[in-house]
């Protein structure tokens, strides 16, 4: 694995300095790192760009939400296609969304959607890998069963993890309420792994692992082993601390405020907040983990990955939709937006919802529709982005993108570069290859405020 | 401009101004008094041949401590600027035909270097090869984050580091309907204006206008933009100068590279040869063949690589001071002191026994010793009972379990692929072979040329896990010979001799293997006839071969893997033996020899070749025993040393002049947890009792595995386990609800020694022993002492506090 050494230049995570950068290239793995990659590296870490952006929340709608259904319905299409939904009119003249969103169409003027997101692979695990990395699998889809799955390319998650490190007592990048299945650090290591909370916060008891102290220990407690544990180490070998150990050390450090600081015990503390505010965002799933989310962006998390599922409506489609799959996420997202935006966090944090796919246009015979990743609806807002826009547009059986179609590398692209990280930067991984951030992509000028 | 735009570029108004001449002309006339050395300036004389070519001087001083460079300090000035001119940093280009001198003044004195320039007036035509494709190279135009990638960049694809002379001609000159140049406007064409950012270039600017390479690029698009034939001027060999170079800390040192071709012409190719440093704490360089060293001390390899051919330079940075010889007995340790002697490097003391006991119990065996051990082992008073110690352990059943382990990592034991069945047998198997001491030349025979049931205990699983004839040839060439051959897959490796022909030469090996499927969760492993395979370019017939031999001889009653493992295995392979003392190395010492561990090549030297090579032949000699050369090197002073640095040695890296602190793996963590609590772990499903390190199954779902970072086994990569310490971690080891309740216990460690009618003090050295393999200091005594005279603890609480305490510290968590 890789080596940057929180040596005298480094800072802690977030500033890997140009000697360390080149270390990356020496110490694990030389091999196939040509030096223009090397140089660019280091002018890369030279020129961090200061951002507006500060956190991103990712709602992944595992399984494919339908967007011929949410948000781009086609009324005007044959009823094997277009559904039972009708559009209804939002807060922004001449912008229609489905009537099973009425909270979302309440502000609408806040977002952005956008119709052309077109990516062509049409399966589960390699669908969301793709999306989450920017990179294809080396395996067939049904093919990878563990968590994390994605084995070498690290998540998007990881890559915001590694470029923008701490801001609080909160670990830069959370999961909640389970691993998402391509969420892992790949090659970047367990460094850059997710902190993963793997209880739902909707649960009355819901705790996040290894945090709470256990029973029986209380706060003097718990102080009076801080202050042992830290009279120990400084007794003990390696007391400067090297290396290694040294690196270990600032995590006890990270860990110990996370346990003992107000700020993070409050963040995770959701039993604490309004239950006004609480049922706003929905005494649901994705409800809880959307107002979670908000309440580590505030104690400094920079990503966080919220899986919400399952959106497979093989069968079934409009009653899943209708009944138990949007109404949930129609309310936490509509909650989620309004309340960063009256806290004035808007501007600052990134909200991006989507799935892995769209789903068919055409309604197959159990009443549900099947994969489609030739279209899907992304939406997208706060820092950055337009408020109120629609972009793209799709043909009349929302099949395909009818304006320039906008990819999985493209919207990586936008996320990270709104983040002010600069998605061609590289690593090496294990074998030596230079790996970018992203692999090709532009900027999404068109949804940039 | 940015740093690797490319093109350097000349200005005659850059010529020195009057001011630093006048200065000059008097250093020359002060310093005959205080100097008598002059500086050596390679080359003794310059030859520029053809419009575009260029030379490097490189001017060094020779001091008591090696050479001193004075490239960047000299003033250099032409005779004739209408023959020749030179810059700043010491480059030489041609101006017209004819002969003329450079002169070189520096602090130790002036010399004159005769220049003579040819082949301006009928140059000889461009070659796409030699001259075109090097500077497509050099600015990145073909690397792997630009076009160089499998999709090319904006519709511009050219192969990966330029192996497809070709394609990429066939890419500049005629895809996308010819529009890249423009014969009847060579200076208006879409590939010139492009590269010099003329039109916009998601590149940038990677070429001046005003350079040489502009020139040359232009020149050939005026020729007609034409492909010469093959072979034609193959550049053979490079030659750096200085090719070996012993510096002062913080300072630079410029190379100088020539390029010989196949008629033996020899040219600078400084400027387009690219560069790169092995260890680059030690040594940086940049794109001009600049070396700058930095303040550790150690050595680097400075790898230069032109077309496909590569060289390197070696960089060493001593610091000043003697350093004290001790006896020594050992070979490993009379070899390791020759570098210390070498840098100047003051190596850490010998560890005591309390933390040798704890290294090499935790190295050897993955297993911590327990307080039984702990105790009989310092009390012991026996001089040789370090050498009894790794004999013991070299013999317990850990050694087994640990070794399995690792090699199951290693070769991929993968439920996900082999099921449960072929997990168990295949992990049955190692362990068999590592109980066994099974010599390594024929282990690895087995797994070579392993045949039958996935499910009998053998290595046969290995070709389900690697599905096809190159994912075997991959592997095998990384984890069994340490190189990367995966890189030639596609392309030239970047920095080895091999190509694609080495590597569809040694697949070829694999193509026999058959499978056949035996029920639901068996397979079974055949050999049939198969075939060599074709260059996937040139569609030839490329036969067998290992790595850099001759082609195979297969027999008609041999199978292909048989005589692959007869070539591995020969005491004279040029890979296995020093693969395995590597591996062996870096799994006691924290790093390798050479560094990364499966990535040895020529470009990439041991820190100590001498002792690698050492170890590599003695491990031969000895019948290929890896227990024999383990207690080789765990008996040698150096394996040893302390953890504890001094000022000389702090920096140090690649000369283990001191131990490392190790992370300790997820599952040797969990049993030293486990141990010290007294309480095992129990694992979902699993019967009581199993330990961290006997569990086969790698796609267990634990947190404590997750977050601890066991592989997955999905490379062969020892580097997959991962090493780096996170949140996670830390927030687990001090709060996790499991390591609680093994604290509270009825049956653990610290009900029985609360029970027990101990002292504190014999409470507080038993958690020391059984944590830390060592008595607690007389300031640490008093410390946990005191944790039972707090007004709020009870013996119970004292006592978990304490343990709890311990298995925090980093002197725990880590292996030192």
């Amino acid at each position: 694995m890789f080596k940057v050494s929180f040596s005298k230049q480094g800072g802690f995570c977030d500033k890997i300095s140009r000697r360390n950068v080149l270390t990356l290239g020496a110490t694990g793995l030389l091999g196939g790192l040509s030096l223009p990659s090397m140089l660019q590296m280091q002018a890369v870490a030279a020129s961090a760009k200061p951002a507006r952006v500060k956190s991103c929340i990712f709602l992944m709608l595992e399984g494919g939400p339908s967007h011929i259904d949410m948000w781009d319905l086609k009324p005007n299409a044959p009823s094997e296609i277009r559904g039972p939904f009708s559009p209804i009119s939002t807060n922004v003249p001449g912008t229609q969304i489905s009537e099973i969103l009425p909270m979302c169409s309440k502000i609408v003027d806040q977002f952005t959607i956008l119709r052309s997101h077109s990516h062509g692979d049409n399966a589960h695990q390699t669908g969301r890998h793709w999306v989450m990395t920017g990179y294809k699998p080396n395996f067939p889809d049904g093919q990878a069963k563990g968590v994390p799955f994605n084995e070498h390319y690290p998540s998007i998650g990881s890559i915001v993890s590694r470029e923008l490190g701490h801001r609080g007592a909160v670990p830069p990048y959370i999961e909640v309420p389970e691993p998402l299945g391509p969420g892992g650090p790949g090659f970047y290591g367990p460094r850059y792994a997710p902190f993963t909370i793997e209880t739902d916060p909707v649960e009355p008891t819901f705790a996040v692992r290894d945090l709470n102290v256990v029973e029986g220990i209380d706060e003097n407690r718990f102080e009076r082993r801080k202050t042992l544990l830290e009279r120990a180490n400084a007794l003990g070998a390696g007391g400067g601390g090297v290396g290694r150990a040294k690196t270990m050390d600032t995590y006890y450090e990270k860990a110990l405020e996370m346990v003992t600081s107000p700020a993070a015990r409050r963040a995770f503390n959701i039993q604490g907040e309004k239950s006004a505010v609480r049922e706003r965002y929905g005494m649901t799933s994705i409800g809880q983990c959307s107002l979670l989310s908000r309440r580590l962006v505030e104690a400094g998390s920079r990503f966080i990955g919220v899986s919400h599922g399952s959106w497979d409506t093989h069968f079934d489609n409009f009653t899943g939709h209708r009944k138990a799959l949007v109404p949930p996420t129609d309310q936490a997202f509509s909650a989620l937006i309004e309340d960063l935006d009256q806290r004035g966090m808007l501007d600052e944090t990134l909200v991006v919802m989507m799935g892995e796919m769209g789903r068919t246009p055409r309604i197959n015979k159990d009443a549900g529709r099947d994969h489609w990743s030739m279209c899907q609806s992304v939406i997208l807002a706060g820092g950055g982005i337009k408020r109120g826009a629609v972009i793209g547009a799709s043909d009349d059986t929302a099949s395909y993108p009818t304006t320039t179609p906008y990819g999985v590398q493209d919207l990586l692209y936008t996320i990270l570069d709104l983040m002010g990280i600069n998605p061609a930067k590289i690593y090496p991984d294990s074998l030596g290859r230079p790996v970018p951030l992203v692999t090709g992509g532009k900027r999404i000028d068109e949804i940039i405020a | 401009m940015s740093p690797w735009a490319g093109d350097i570029s000349y200005n005659r108004s850059m010529s020195q101004p009057r001011v630093l001449l006048i200065t000059t002309l008097l250093a020359i006339v002060l310093l005959p008094w205080t100097v008598v050395a002059v500086p050596m300036i390679s080359p003794v004389e310059v030859a520029l041949v053809g419009p575009e070519s260029t030379q490097q001087l490189v001017v060094t001083q020779e001091t008591e401590n090696g050479l001193s460079d004075l490239t960047h300090e000299a003033k250099y000035r032409s005779k004739n600027e209408a023959v020749a001119i030179v810059n700043e940093q010491g480059i030489v280009r041609p101006v017209g035909e004819g002969i003329t001198e450079v002169r070189v003044s520096s602090s130790v004195g002036t010399k004159n270097i005769p220049v003579r320039v040819q082949g301006l007036q009928n140059p000889k035509p461009i070659s796409f090869r030699r001259d075109i494709q090097p500077i497509l190279t050099k600015a990145a135009c073909n690397s792997g984050g630009c076009h160089g990638k499998a999709d090319g960049q904006n519709g511009f694809k050219l192969s990966l580091f330029g192996f497809d002379d070709e394609f990429d001609f066939a890419a500049v000159v005629k895809a996308a309907r010819g529009r890249r140049v423009n014969i009847s406007a060579p200076d208006r064409s879409l590939f010139l204006r492009k590269a010099t950012g003329d039109l916009p270039h998601g590149g940038g600017r990677k070429i001046e206008t005003s350079g040489l390479w502009y020139a040359r690029i232009l020149r050939w698009l005026r020729e007609g933009a034409k492909l010469d034939e093959p072979n034609e001027l193959d550049t053979v060999r490079l030659e750096i100068y200085p090719a070996a170079a012993s510096m002062r800390h913080d300072s630079g040192q410029q190379l100088q590279v020539f390029a010989v071709d196949s008629d033996g012409t020899r040219r600078c190719v400084t400027r387009e040869a690219e560069f790169i440093s092995n260890a680059t704490d030690v040594a940086e360089v940049d794109s001009s063949g600049l070396v700058q060293v930095s303040t550790v001390p150690g050595e680097a390899a400075i790898l230069a690589r032109y077309r496909g051919v590569v060289s390197v330079a070696r960089v060493r940075l001593p610091q000043g001071g003697n350093v004290a010889r001790p006896v020594l007995t050992h070979p490993i340790d009379v070899l390791v002191w020759d570098r210390f002697s070498l840098l100047g490097i003051r190596p850490s003391e010998l560890v005591d026994d309390a933390d040798f006991l704890r290294r090499v119990y935790l190295d050897s065996i993955g297993t911590l010793p327990t307080v039984e051990e702990a105790r009989a082992f310092l009390s012991n008073r026996a001089l040789d009972k370090r050498e009894k110690l790794i004999d013991d352990l070299l013999r317990r059943s850990e050694y087994a379990d640990f070794w399995a382990m690792k090699w199951a990592d290693i070769l991929r034991v993968d439920r996900e692929r082999i099921q449960s069945n072929g997990t168990i047998a295949m992990t049955r198997w190692l362990r068999y072979q590592f109980a066994n001491n099974r010599p390594y030349d024929e282990f690895v025979t087995a797994v070579i040329t392993a045949v039958g049931s996935t499910v009998s205990e053998s290595p046969a699983a290995f070709y389900v896990v690697h599905n096809d004839a190159e994912k075997m040839a991959r592997s095998i060439s990384q984890a069994f010979l340490g190189v990367r051959i995966e890189c030639a897959q596609c392309h030239h490796h970047p920095f080895e001799k091999w190509g694609q022909h080495d590597y569809f030469a040694f697949a070829g090996f694999f193509t026999g293997v058959k499978q056949k499927k035996m029920g639901a969760q068996a397979q079974k492993i055949l050999d049939g006839p198969g075939q060599d395979l074709a260059h996937p370019r040139t569609q030839q017939i490329v036969p067998a071969a290992g790595l850099g031999a001759g082609p195979a001889m297969i027999g008609e009653d041999v199978s292909r893997r048989t005589v692959l493992a007869a070539w591995m295995t020969k005491t004279t392979n040029p890979f296995l033996a020093r693969m395995l003392v590597n591996r062996l190395w870096a799994h006691y010492f924290g790093r390798g020899l050479a560094d990364p561990i499966d990535d040895m090549r020529s470009t990439n030297p041991a820190s100590n070749e001498p002792l690698l090579n050492m170890l590599a032949d003695r491990f031969i000699e000895n019948g290929f025993d890896v227990k024999k050369i383990t207690k080789f090197i765990l008996t040698s002073r150096v394996y040893q040393l302390s953890s504890d640095v001094n000022q000389s040695n702090e920096l140090d890296e690649q000369n283990f002049s001191h131990a490392r602190w190790k992370a300790m793996s997820a599952e040797v963590l969990l049993d030293a947890i486990s141990q010290a609590t007294g309480i095992s772990e129990s694992f979902n499903g699993w019967p009581e009792g199993y330990r961290a390190i006997q569990v086969w199954d790698n796609r267990m779902p634990n947190y404590f595995f997750r977050i601890f970072g066991k592989p997955r086994r999905v490379s062969v990569c020892e580097c997959e386990r991962g090493t780096e310490p996170s949140i996670a971690q830390a927030l687990h080891l001090m709060n996790a609800p499991e390591t609680m309740s093994k604290l509270r216990s009825r049956f653990g460690a610290v009900r029985r020694l609360v029970e027990s009618n101990l002292s504190e003090s014999e409470i507080v050295d038993e958690l020391y022993l059984s944590t830390l393999s060592r008595f607690p200091t007389t300031d640490e005594r008093e410390l946990m002492v005191g944790v039972f005279d707090d007004p709020v603890s009870s013996r119970q609480t004292a006592v978990e506090d304490i343990l709890w305490t311990l298995i925090n510290t980093r002197e725990f968590v880590f292996n030192h």
